[in-house]
């Protein structure tokens, strides 16, 4: 039924004059369950389910949606996108069109090894209560002021299908859970740290997180950093940033600044714009040979996973940062066809209301071939800052600051006592051009991440391995 | 479309106590909107949507289970209905639990300007003098979006209310563009002003055209004078902040500061106004039925109240603020009262400092302490002793709310309605003047 719906909204969106129309039944589900210590606070199911219609009318890109599924309310949305293209058909500066790509014909799912029906939620929510008694018993002098933790199962359901050819079925699975906690000691103030776990699969990768001894782990951690940490040398040292805090690093500054409708303009007044230019593409190098930064939707488990995007066009690895040069950025067909290339695959909506925009996937640094012990052996005085609380970026992609929660000073090669809040704030040039090794080691890191108006939050990995800096200077955060 | 609206919600009431809940609270959200992007002072696309939203709030031996689906007729309630009572079973008694309040809420009347719902495709239109305006003024490129709608809100609960409220709303904010120079300017509203809405490209316009060389400025401590975008950015953190939700999450730096005590200059008072019919998210009752009133948040410097709904009331012993929300609260319009500058003289007053027109991507190192930093964005000056001395490329704010609200000295008597994509809660509010705030910007 919902084929049928779909095919009559393109061949309605073409008699009404459209020259291209694009329909997706998208269906987004959740269940989730919040936790305040061992105690539930409140649980949840959403489904969010509908068609949205996309048209290019007279050079102009409309979008509608509707949750009601029946041909009159199809009808309804496709004649007032068209209404609504034909008023601005004269502020269109060139008409505008779409580019030139593969279309796929196919049907696809994420496997779930075990389904999320598979445990009773009575038995999930025992065990995330679990979670409350193992902070308690890890920190020792410090209190657990506060602690929260969300699970959410999550699936995506999707059918696309567009004028120029496209058809695809997509069924994607995720999990996730994020973990907050704050300790507190009386002189020494608190700490507070996020933990995010996600993925596509089912219930077999919250086994695989091993949340119990990770939050051991961790809150072992951020305690030792709120007792015992000092503040990082004044003067310029190397640094070694986690794999956690790189994958956010490229996230926002190799990511973002190479989608390709940012570098045009097209969200100059929310997210902003880009330090990348379009004459600057293949052309300038932001890096050394340590940059490459690959966007990969096809990484199977990811977050972010895909192998059509919402357009209907097949999915692959982009390099947008390759040894150093700014490559490839991300496109939909809209961008292609300004810029005159082959969509890359890159256009993801969030759900049935949204229109499909350039976005990432999942986003690393590629992996060097050094261990941990040899990225570090010759630092004689030096941080190493494992992971983050605060960070952000400015609206070009440019300067950055990162705020470290769990790090340690390095001394003649061997990791040392704990540093409170070290700052590195830097460039996008300065980051990429002052990389002198990295890890063979290449991790994922899940996030939410943000664009578009309205809000369009998709789910996405970031990763990759340990780096050194050689020279930075830290700052503090204030008090 | 009203009473179909709430026809659907007492249906729901009805079909969930039939099915053995206890408590029920429906409402049913129909929404029909307009959005119009632009960028390169041409149309990227426009957006139209028409939803129904269905929320559930079921309870049974005190467990809470919340839904949300869409859906216009009963067999898509059913549906929601018979999920819930499978997954109900699962789920254990909440810690927030209290019984659904008695209803108190009215709605409000008067929230509907026909123009926005009856001549929407006029009302978009606008955008074409909006952008006209900001070139007429010196700009380049413009870049924004104007959103506008039509809202009705339907509330049945088993403790019997049976409530409905309407409303339109517009939103439109541009960023204009000059060189290296960009201008920012948004405006938000229940009714229509096609002068309000020009405005917004002609001020954004005229930010983007000063013309001031680019100097170089050291970190360090220095005044600045806030605009409306940045203060709305910032109080919007703390209005979220003082939602009781958020403080028993770990979310808070009112754990630390509990209501009574300072907060922020004596200068300082923050409302959240519900009543305030221009704004867009004014209303009559919460979601829980609850009359909602006008309160203070902060009252010169002293942190008032928690914002509350019935459960988080009864976890910390206190009364509902009518602003649930079933599990958060949260503010609906926000004010800041006005102060006894102009503009200009707030320049004036600085020895060493800036005006910072707007900024984004405020985030927390630590939320119990408010510890925090924001990227300064769009027009950027340096003044000195008074005078304007020069551009500065973008600085970052890096301190805590704390320090950053005790430190205020100044407010404007002018105060502007402001709703963008980085001030989310509907906020008015003046110019602000603050001292001894901590700038940082990368070495290399």
């Amino acid at each position: 039924m919902v084929t049928d719906l779909l095919r009559f909204a393109i061949n309605y969106a073409l008699s009404k004059g459209a020259r291209y129309a694009e329909t997706r039944y998208h269906l987004n589900s959740e269940t989730s369950i919040i936790l305040r210590n061992d105690r539930v606070i409140s649980a949840g199911i959403t489904q969010r389910r509908g068609i949205g219609i996309r048209v290019m009318y007279d050079g102009v890109l409309s979008f509608t949606s509707t949750s009601i599924l029946s041909k009159d309310s199809i009808r309804e949305a496709v004649d007032k996108a068209i209404l609504y293209a034909r008023t601005f058909t004269n502020r269109v500066k060139a008409k505008r069109g779409l580019g030139e790509a593969k279309f796929g014909r196919a049907k696809y799912e994420a496997i779930a090894l075990k389904d999320f029906d598979s445990k009773p939620m009575d038995v999930k929510i025992s065990e995330l209560k679990e979670l409350w008694k193992i902070i308690n018993k890890s920190v020792k002098e410090s209190k657990v002021a506060s602690f929260a933790v969300i699970y959410s199962e999550l699936c995506e359901v999707k059918e696309l299908m567009t004028s120029d050819g496209a058809w695809i079925q997509s069924k994607i699975p995720r999990v996730r859970t994020m973990i907050n906690f704050v300790l507190a000691h009386p002189q020494r103030g608190t700490a507070q740290r996020i933990l995010d776990f996600g993925e596509s699969g089912g219930l077999e990768l919250v086994e695989k997180w091993r949340m119990n001894e990770v939050l051991e782990e961790e809150a072992k951690a951020v305690e030792r950093v709120l007792l015992k940490g000092v503040e990082p040398p004044k003067e310029p040292i190397d640094v070694i940033i986690g794999s956690e805090v790189v994958g956010l690093i490229v996230h926002e500054s190799a990511g973002h600044p190479m989608e390709a409708d940012r570098i045009w303009g097209r969200e100059a007044a929310q997210a902003g714009e880009s330090y990348v230019k379009m004459d600057m593409i293949g052309k300038e190098r932001i890096g050394n040979e340590h940059a490459t930064v690959i966007d990969d939707p096809t990484i199977p488990g990811s977050f972010g996973f895909y192998l059509y995007d919402d357009e209907g066009v097949p999915a692959r690895a982009r390099y947008l940062y390759y040894k150093g040069l700014i490559n490839e950025p991300l496109h939909n067909r809209w961008t292609a066809y300004i810029y005159g290339v082959e969509s890359n695959a890159a256009a993801r909506a969030t759900d049935y209301a949204s229109e499909p925009i350039p976005r990432m996937s999942t986003t690393y640094l590629e992996p060097g071939d050094m261990s941990f012990e040899e990225l570090i052996e010759d630092v004689k005085l030096g941080v190493y800052i494992k992971n983050y609380m605060e960070w952000n970026i400015d609206d070009i992609r440019w300067g950055q600051r990162y705020v470290g929660l769990e790090a340690y000073m390095i001394r003649n090669g061997e990791i040392g006592e704990p540093v409170r809040n070290p700052v590195l704030e830097i460039t996008t040039k300065a980051f990429y051009s002052l990389i002198t090794g990295k890890t063979k080691d290449l991790r994922f890191h899940p996030g939410i991440c943000g664009k578009g108006e309205p809000s369009q939050p998709v789910p996405v990995w970031h990763g990759g391995p340990d780096v050194k800096l050689s020279k930075i200077r830290l700052g503090v955060a204030p008090r | 479309m009203k009473e179909q609206v709430i026809e659907l919600s007492k249906y729901a009431v009805d079909r969930a106590i039939k099915e053995g809940f206890e408590e029920v609270a429906a409402i049913v959200n129909y929404s029909r909107r307009t959005m119009v992007k632009f960028a390169n002072s041409e149309i990227t696309v426009v957006q139209r949507w028409a939803d129904f939203k269905i929320h559930l709030y079921l309870v049974r031996n005190q467990k809470i289970l919340i839904v949300e689906g869409l859906g216009r007729n009963r067999e898509d309630i059913d549906k929601l209905v018979v999920q819930a009572k499978d997954r109900i079973k699962f789920i254990e008694p909440t810690e927030l639990y209290a019984p659904l309040p008695e209803p108190t809420g009215k709605p409000l009347t008067n929230l509907v300007d026909k123009i926005l719902i009856e001549e929407t495709d006029k009302a978009i239109e606008v955008v074409n003098a909006l952008i006209d305006a900001g070139h007429n003024e010196g700009a380049e490129k413009l870049a924004g979006t104007l959103h506008t709608g039509y809202r009705i809100y339907a509330l049945v609960t088993s403790k019997g209310a049976e409530l409905a409220e309407d409303k339109s709303f517009i939103q439109v904010y541009a960023r204009a563009f000059k060189g290296d120079i960009s201008g920012h300017w948004a405006w938000a509203s229940t009714r229509f002003n096609k002068n309000a809405i020009v405005e917004v490209g002609a001020k954004a316009g005229r930010y983007a055209a000063q013309d001031y060389q680019v100097v170089n400025v050291e970190p360090g401590r220095y005044q600045a004078v806030l605009s409306p975008l940045v203060f709305g950015n910032l109080i919007g953190y703390v209005a979220r902040a003082a939602s009781a939700f958020m403080a028993m999450l770990g979310l808070s730096m009112f754990m630390k500061i509990p209501p009574g005590n300072v907060i922020g200059s004596e200068k300082l008072i923050v409302i959240d106004d519900p009543h305030e019919v221009m704004l867009p998210e004014a209303r009559g009752f919460d979601d829980e039925g609850v009359a909602t009133f006008k309160k203070h948040i902060i009252d010169k410097g002293i942190f008032k109240t928690f914002l509350h709904n019935s459960k988080t009331a009864s976890k910390m012993g206190a009364k509902t603020t009518g602003n649930a929300g079933w599990i958060m609260p949260t503010a609906w319009n926000l004010i800041v009262e006005p102060g006894d500058m102009n503009e200009e003289e707030m320049i004036r007053e600085i020895r060493r400092g800036f005006f910072i027109l707007n900024n984004w991507y405020t985030r927390y190192q630590n939320w119990v302490e408010g510890q925090f930093s924001t990227v300064t964005r769009d027009l950027l000056l340096y003044i000195e002793n008074g005078e304007i001395k020069g551009l500065v490329k973008r600085l970052r704010i890096a301190d805590t709310f704390p320090n950053l609200l005790k430190n205020i000295i100044g407010l404007s008597k002018t105060r502007y309605d402001i709703q963008w994509w980085e001030v989310r809660i509907p906020t008015r509010t003046p110019y602000i003047l603050v001292d001894n705030v901590m700038f940082t910007k990368p070495e290399v």
